[in-house]
């Protein structure tokens, strides 16, 4: 893996590669350096996110949301953090100790290693993978995987019916989310997210307009793939309580909290890789760019949430499978051809 | 169920709603920051109990009648009372039991001197249950800034008929309810 960012970072490289080190080691160096660079960027972006919702949700109901810590109470996420960090570490003692200690870690991981091939700008990103959109869609299974290990190992009602309930939608709507990314794919030749971005370097080039249909797919999908309402049945407030995450506290909790805006903000950014041309953008830097994309897709998934009530279980599944799914069907038929 | 749906139909409904949250987002947020501002409360508004004052002499208006005690549904006023050398109750203690008092307002209406009232003022939260019974100075403190229009002392119209021969000072000393009045006539 060779870091492609910008001239900065080029020289930083540079300078290490001329310490006379052996190369595994310089790989090696520049590997956890853009690790920790993209770790960073993360977690700034939750802090951001949290902020963003809360005072969205706020206002969605003609509230403020967060006031006091800060200025229109930016740091209220850092504040929150720094409570998550102090609080007791509560293992019941029932829980099956293994699994659900791992559980949001590899909730988290699975996300955060999602990130290693979006492109955040021109000329930066972590990795160019010629597989990229396909080693998203599979990094990004593993969060069923934590969460269901997480609502089994609680041994609780609801954190197991929390646990089957996103287990079962997420497998659901990961299949009209894949067909709807294939029109992109099949217009594209290209599975590399840098080559998708390449594409629509003009704004009437931008998939939302060339497949509009895939693009509302695609939101549909994303918004239930990240749990969030109108699909928000796994952590059903009313009748799960919290869902999968019911018997976490801490900093478990806190992990299962920042995965969930981590793959809020992955769903985004790769709605806006795919969809909306990437960085590609007149005046601002592109990487200003991006993330102005990012959020505004973020408004319209929270703006879903403010805006519709929660679906029934069998409503969920029958609207993915009856009805977006032959529509996914019929848009990726339609592109391939307009696009071959 | 989705082939059931007029689509059309169900896709304009869907971005009304949009519509409808999205007006909501950027209208003015209804949200009182409450330490910070305040409501300016009305006048007749039901909050705590205060014993009102004579403006010039500073004594208290309350003739020790226990109309008020006697007219409290929760039994939050306790009053202690002996009779003066001039033949008039005067007032030993005065207590109001906040954390009982549910601000009906009943002693008010009860009271013929304008001597008890309910304020605009609300905030008397503490940390002690015991400290929210307050006893005739605190009340009588509480009551100094309060202002109210005095009633309008107007003779029940079947009573200023009958009873003519009764003085003021009789009245007063012996306060009854106009309800008690009309049985005995």
């Amino acid at each position: 893996m060779r870091l492609e960012l910008s001239p900065l970072l080029k020289i930083i490289g540079d300078w290490i590669t001329s310490l006379g080190l052996p190369s595994w080691l310089v790989e090696l160096i520049e590997m956890c350096g853009a690790a920790a660079l993209v770790m960073g960027m993360a977690f700034l972006i939750i802090l951001f996110l949290v902020w963003w919702e809360r005072k969205l949700s706020g206002h969605f109901q003609q509230r403020l949301g967060p006031m006091r810590t800060g200025w229109h109470g930016w740091l209220q996420t850092v504040a929150d953090g720094i409570k998550l960090f102090q609080k007791e570490d509560i293992i019941p003692k029932t829980v099956d100790r293994k699994v659900f200690y791992w559980a949001p870690v590899i909730c988290f991981a699975s996300s955060f290693a999602a990130f290693a091939c979006l492109p955040w700008g021109k000329n930066l990103w972590p990795t160019d993978l010629n597989i990229g959109i396909l080693y998203i869609f599979a990094i990004t299974t593993f969060v069923v995987i934590s969460l269901l290990m997480a609502g089994w190992s609680s041994n609780n009602k609801y954190a197991l019916l929390g646990g089957m309930r996103s287990a079962a939608q997420i497998v659901s709507y990961e299949v009209p989310l894949t067909l709807s990314v294939l029109g992109v794919i099949v217009a594209t030749q290209s599975l590399s997210m840098v080559a998708i971005v390449g594409a629509q370097d003009k704004v009437y080039n931008w998939f939302i307009f060339r497949q509009p249909l895939g693009f509302l797919i695609y939101l549909i999908a994303a918004t239930a793939e990240t749990n969030r309402a109108p699909f928000d049945i796994p952590e059903a407030e009313q009748e799960l309580v919290a869902g999968f995450n019911i018997e976490y506290s801490g900093m478990k909790f806190a992990m299962f909290f920042m995965a969930e805006f981590l793959n809020l903000f992955l769903v985004s950014a790769v709605a806006v890789t795919l969809f909306l041309g990437g960085w590609h953008g007149p005046f601002l830097p592109s990487w200003l760019w991006f993330l102005l994309k990012v959020f505004f897709i973020v408004f319209i998934i929270i703006w879903f949430k403010w805006t519709y009530p929660r679906l029934r279980v069998d409503q969920l599944m029958e609207f993915c499978w009856k009805f977006l799914l032959p529509l996914a069907f019929l848009n990726l038929i339609v592109a391939g051809f307009l696009f071959r | 169920m989705a082939y059931d749906l007029p689509v059309v139909g169900g896709i304009k409904n869907l971005l009304i709603g949009l519509w409808v949250t999205l007006r909501h987002l950027f209208s003015h947020a209804i949200t009182l920051q409450y330490p910070t501002e305040r409501w300016t409360m009305p006048e007749r508004s039901r909050g705590v109990v205060v014993l009102l004052s004579n403006k010039e002499t500073g004594e208290l208006n309350c003739t020790a009648c226990m109309l008020c005690a006697k007219a409290c549904p929760c039994a939050a006023i306790m009053i202690e009372r002996h009779r003066g050398d001039d033949k008039k109750w005067k007032v030993d203690s005065f207590s109001v039991d906040n954390s009982i008092c549910c601000y009906c307002g009943l002693c008010e209406e009860a009271c013929n001197f304008d001597a008890i009232k309910l304020t605009p003022k609300y905030e008397f939260s503490t940390y002690d249950k015991s400290s929210l019974i307050y006893d005739v100075h605190r009340l009588q403190e509480l009551g100094r800034d309060v202002a109210y229009t005095p009633r309008v002392k107007k003779a029940p119209a079947a009573a200023a008929s009958t009873a003519t021969a009764t003085t003021p000072e009789a009245a007063t000393e012996t306060p009854t309810n106009p309800g008690e009045k009309g049985e005995g006539d």
